[in-house]
C-alpha cells in the first residue's frame, strides 16, 4: 500500500503554468542536441528499454461502434457501411477497416462498453482518469499516472506528451497541468505539442553563445535551488523541475519535428495530422517518452453528417491503427508498448435529422492491442441492433483495471489525502478482464 | 406575389427517404429509402416495398419514354426498373464508392451518377485526390458509361440543363464543374466556399458543400444549396444557403436575401415547372422554417413551409400545383425495441 500526502499545495498553482499548453520558457541552457545525447548506444539501449509504454489514440469526440468494431449490416441502424471478415474466423468489422481487419488477431477489442456519462466532459473525465470526479481533488488523468509509475522523471525526453494540434478542440483547451496530473503533481502533467502547439522557443537564441548559455543556466539552479533549500519552498522545487524539463525539451528538440521523420514513414501513416502526429508517438515512445497520447480535437463529434465524416475519420484511424502495431510489433517493441484507441462513448443506432449519430454511453466497441493485452479476442457483444449489451458489460473500472494491470500498476493502488476519503487507483473492488490480459 | 403552402397529405414510411420521383400519372412516387426502394401512391397513401440495394438508395430518377425509373445506391450501383411492373431491367456497379446523386437529362436519353469519397489528403484533411472517375455519363437506354470525368472528391450532387446539353456536379468544396454532355468537354463552372466548413473549432476537417443544384431557365446559371459556414462543423448551424451563379463567367449572381434564412442544411432544391420560382428545404436548426419558396426573379422568398422534420427531396407535379416532400423524421426506439417508422412524405398545395 502506498500513502502519499504530498498535493494540493497552493504553491502548485505557480508551477502548473509553466507547463500550459507547451509554453516552455526560453533561455535556459542545453548541454547537448538531442541526437547528440543518444549517440552513446548504450544510454540509447537503456533508455529505450525501459519498462513498458502506452499510445493512447484518443478518439476524442467518440466514434461510431457501427462504423468501427461492431458493424450492424442489414439492420436500420448499421449505416450505409458494410462489414468485412478478419483475420478472426466469424468476426466482421466495418468495410471502412480493411486494414486492421488483417491484424485482428493481435488487437483485443470490447464490444460491450457501457459507461454512464453521455456528455464529453463528463466521458472524457471518465475514460481518461477511469472515474467520476469527487472534488476538490482531481484524479490524475492516465497519462500522468503512466508517466509517474513507469517513466523517468530525469529523462531528458518528456514522458507524458500530448499531441494535438487543434486549439479550441475539445475539453483539454482548458487544462491546466494540475488538470491533467491531480494529485501527482505538475511534474506529471504532459508537454503539449502538434501544430498551433509547436512547442516555442526551443531552440537557444544564436545571440547567445553555448557557454554563456551554460554559465547562466548554472547561476540561476545555484541561485533557486538555494532559495529551494533555505526556504524549504515548494514552488521553487516546482520552477527548478520545470527548468530541469526545458532543458531536457531543448535537448530533444528534433523529436517535435516532424520533418525529421522520414517521408517514407510519414507517407505510410497518412497526410492528416492525426496521422502524423501517431508516427511522431511512435517516435517519441521509441526515444524515451512513456506515455503520448494523440488527439485531433473532437473530430469524431458526428452530430451532424455522420457517415460523410466517419467515412474520412475510420479509414485514417485504420490505417494509423494498423501501422502503428505493425511497426511496434517489427521493432520489438509491441509486447512492451500497449496501444489504445478509444473515445469517450459510442454514438447512437439512430440517426438524427441532421444526418448525425447522437451520443451514447450503453453500449460501445474499444480496441486495444500490445503491452500485456492478448490479441485476437473480442470481448462482449451487443444486440441484432446495437441497442443494448447483451454479453459482459465492461464499465471504465473494470476497463482501467485492465490497462493498469497490463502496464504492470497496481490496480488497487491507495491514496490518503488529508480530511478526504481514501482513493484507490481504480474504485471499487473490479477485477480485470482476464481473458484479454497475457499472463 | 406571397403563396400559401397548405399541406394536403402527410404520411410516414418505415425508413427516411433520401430521393425520389413522380412517375407519369404524377399521383405515384418512387421513393429512395434507407432500406429499399419504394412505390408510394400520393393519393390512398399506400407505399409497398418493391426493390432494394445492398446498401441506402440515394436517388430516383424516372424516364418517361421508356417508362422506366433508375436508381442509384450506396453500393455505387444503378438499378433499372419497369415503371409497369418493378421488374428489374438493368443493374450495373458504377462506381466503387457511393452513388452520392443520380441525374436523368429531360430528353431521356442521358443519366449521370457522381461518387467520391472523401478521405485525407494532407495534414489540414483537405481532401484526397480520386481514385476513380467522379463523374460518369451514362446512356439511359442501355447503361453504356459515355464519359468518365474528373472532379474532387466528394461529388455530392449532379444535374442536367433544361436542354439536355450540360451536365453540371458539385462537392464537398463548393466546386462545380460543367461539361457539355455530347462531347464530355469541361465548359465552365466555378468555385464557392460559402457552403464548406472547416473546423476552427473541435474539428479541423471540411464538411458540407453543395448538396442540390438547377438550372435556371435559360440554363446560363445554376442555384445551388447547401449550408453556411460553420465555426463549429458539428453543430449544424450554418446559415440556409442557396446561391446563383452565372457558370459560364464563374460570377456570382444572387444568394438568400438577408433576414430570408435561418440555420440548417439546405439538401432539396427543385425548379418550379413555370420557371418563375423554385423551392428549396432541408433542416430546420435555428428560425422559422425548413423549406421555401422563392421567386426566381428577385430571390424573395414568397412561402414557407415548417415541416419538423428533414426535408431531404422536393417535387413539383407537372402543372406546378402541388410539391411532394419527402423527408426524415427522428427515429426513436418504441417499446418492442423496433423503430416506428420516420420516412416522411407530405403533399402541399399552392395558392396564391
Amino acid at each position: 500500500m502506498v500513502r502519499r500526502e504530498d498535493c494540493g499545495s497552493p504553491e502548485h498553482q505557480a508551477h502548473r503554468r509553466l507547463f500550459l499548453q507547451g509554453s516552455m520558457a526560453a533561455g535556459v541552457a542545453s548541454v547537448a542536441s538531442f541526437n547528440g545525447l543518444f549517440s552513446i548506444p548504450t544510454l540509447a539501449q537503456e533508455t529505450k528499454k525501459r519498462g513498458k509504454k502506452c499510445i493512447l489514440l484518443w478518439l476524442c469526440g467518440a466514434p461510431s461502434q457501427f462504423e468501427t468494431w461492431d458493424p450492424k449490416p442489414g439492420t436500420i441502424t448499421g449505416g450505409p457501411f458494410g462489414s468485412i471478415a478478419t483475420s478472426l474466423p466469424g468476426i466482421r468489422i466495418s468495410s471502412l477497416m480493411p486494414r486492421c481487419a488483417t491484424i485482428m488477431d493481435k488487437l483485443g477489442v470490447i464490444r460491450s462498453m457501457s459507461t454512464e456519462p453521455s456528455e464529453h466532459f463528463q466521458g472524457i473525465d471518465v475514460l481518461t482518469r477511469g472515474e467520476a470526479p469527487r472534488p476538490p481533488f482531481t484524479r490524475p488523468i492516465l497519462g500522468s499516472v503512466v508517466a509517474e509509475r513507469l517513466g523517468q522523471l530525469d529523462s531528458p525526453v518528456p514522458q507524458f506528451v500530448l499531441l494535438d494540434p487543434c486549439p479550441e478542440g475539445n475539453e483539454f483547451k482548458s487544462f491546466k497541468a494540475g488538470n491533467w496530473a491531480g494529485w501527482l503533481g505538475a511534474e506529471y502533467g504532459p508537454v503539449r505539442s502538434g501544430g498551433e502547439y509547436a512547442i516555442a522557443d526551443i531552440l537557444r537564441p544564436e545571440s547567445i553563445d553555448g557557454v554563456d548559455h551554460e554559465d547562466r543556466e548554472a547561476l540561476r539552479s545555484f541561485l533557486s535551488r538555494k532559495y529551494q533549500n533555505d526556504q524549504r519552498s515548494q514552488a521553487a522545487a516546482g520552477y527548478n523541475a520545470a527548468f530541469d524539463r526545458v532543458r531536457g525539451l531543448m535537448s530533444c528538440a528534433p523529436l517535435f519535428d516532424l520533418d525529421t521523420l522520414p517521408v517514407a514513414d510519414r507517407e505510410r501513416y497518412g497526410p492528416g495530422a492525426f496521422a502524423q502526429h501517431a508516427l511522431q508517438a511512435r517516435h517519441l515512445i521509441e526515444n524515451g517518452s512513456t506515455f503520448v497520447m494523440v488527439a485531433n480535437g473532437m473530430p469524431w463529434d458526428n452530430h451532424v453528417f455522420q457517415h460523410e465524416m466517419h467515412q474520412m475519420l475510420v479509414p485514417e484511424m485504420d490505417n494509423v491503427l494498423f501501422q502503428l502495431v505493425t511497426d511496434l510489433e517489427q521493432r520489438g517493441m509491441l509486447e512492451d508498448t500497449l496501444v489504445i484507441a478509444m473515445g469517450e462513448f459510442g454514438r447512437t443506432p439512430w440517426l438524427n435529422e441532421a444526418r448525425g449519430r447522437d451520443h451514447y454511453s450503453k453500449a460501445w466497441s474499444m480496441a486495444m492491442a500490445g503491452g500485456g493485452i492478448r490479441g485476437g479476442v473480442v470481448v462482449g457483444g451487443t444486440d441484432p441492433m446495437g441497442f443494448e449489451v447483451t454479453d459482459n458489460a465492461i464499465d471504465n473500472r473494470r476497463l482501467f483495471a485492465t490497462i493498469f494491470k497490463a502496464l504492470g500498476i497496481d490496480a488497487k493502488e491507495q491514496y490518503d489525502l488529508p480530511d478526504l476519503p481514501t482513493f484507490h487507483r481504480v474504485e471499487g473492488n473490479v477485477q480485470p478482464i482476464e481473458e484479454l490480459l497475457i499472463g | 406575389m406571397q403563396k400559401t403552402l397548405t399541406r394536403i397529405h402527410d404520411f410516414k414510411l418505415p425508413t427516411a427517404i433520401l430521393g425520389a420521383c413522380l412517375l407519369g400519372d404524377q399521383n405515384e412516387m418512387v421513393a429512395a429509402c434507407m432500406d429499399g426502394i419504394y412505390r408510394v401512391e400520393l393519393a390512398t397513401k399506400a407505399h409497398r416495398r418493391v426493390a432494394e440495394h445492398e446498401s441506402y438508395v440515394s436517388s430516383a430518377v424516372y424516364l418517361p419514354e421508356s417508362r422506366v425509373f433508375v436508381t442509384g445506391g450506396y453500393d455505387g450501383k444503378l438499378k433499372w426498373f419497369s415503371a409497369q411492373d418493378n421488374a428489374l431491367i438493368r443493374e450495373q456497379k458504377v462506381h466503387s464508392f457511393w452513388s452520392w446523386d443520380l441525374a436523368a437529362s429531360a430528353d431521356g436519353r442521358w443519366l449521370a451518377s457522381v461518387t467520391g469519397q472523401y478521405l485525407a489528403g494532407d495534414y489540414k484533411y483537405a481532401p484526397a485526390k480520386e481514385t476513380e472517375p467522379s463523374v460518369k455519363i451514362l446512356d439511359a437506354s442501355d447503361g453504356r458509361v459515355v464519359y468518365s470525368l474528373p472532379h474532387t472528391p466528394s461529388v455530392q450532387s449532379v444535374v442536367f440543363s433544361h436542354d439536355s446539353q450540360w451536365v453540371a456536379a458539385g462537392n464537398l468544396m463548393g466546386q462545380v464543374r460543367v461539361w457539355e454532355v455530347a462531347s464530355g468537354v469541361e465548359v465552365g463552372g466555378f468555385e464557392t466556399k460559402d457552403f464548406t466548413s472547416w473546423g476552427i473549432i473541435k474539428s479541423h476537417c471540411y464538411l458540407g458543400g453543395i448538396f442540390a443544384m438547377e438550372f435556371t431557365p435559360g440554363n446560363q446559371e445554376l442555384i445551388v444549396c447547401g449550408m453556411g459556414d460553420m465555426r463549429d462543423p458539428m453543430a449544424g448551424n450554418g446559415k440556409q444557403l442557396w446561391q446563383r451563379w452565372n457558370w459560364k463567367e464563374s460570377k456570382l449572381v444572387s444568394q438568400t436575401l438577408d433576414k430570408q434564412s435561418g440555420e440548417g442544411l439546405m439538401e432539396a432544391l427543385c425548379m418550379h415547372p413555370a420557371h418563375e420560382s423554385f423551392v428549396m428545404g432541408g433542416r430546420l436548426r435555428g428560425g422559422d422554417w425548413n423549406g421555401a419558396l422563392f421567386d426566381l426573379a428577385s430571390g424573395e422568398r414568397i412561402g414557407t413551409i415548417k415541416s419538423g422534420y428533414r426535408i431531404t427531396e422536393f417535387l413539383f407535379n407537372e402543372r406546378g400545383e402541388l410539391i411532394v416532400v419527402g423527408g426524415q423524421g427522428q427515429p426513436g426506439k418504441n417499446d418492442q425495441g423496433k423503430f416506428s417508422d420516420f420516412g416522411r412524405v407530405e403533399v402541399y398545395e399552392i395558392k396564391s
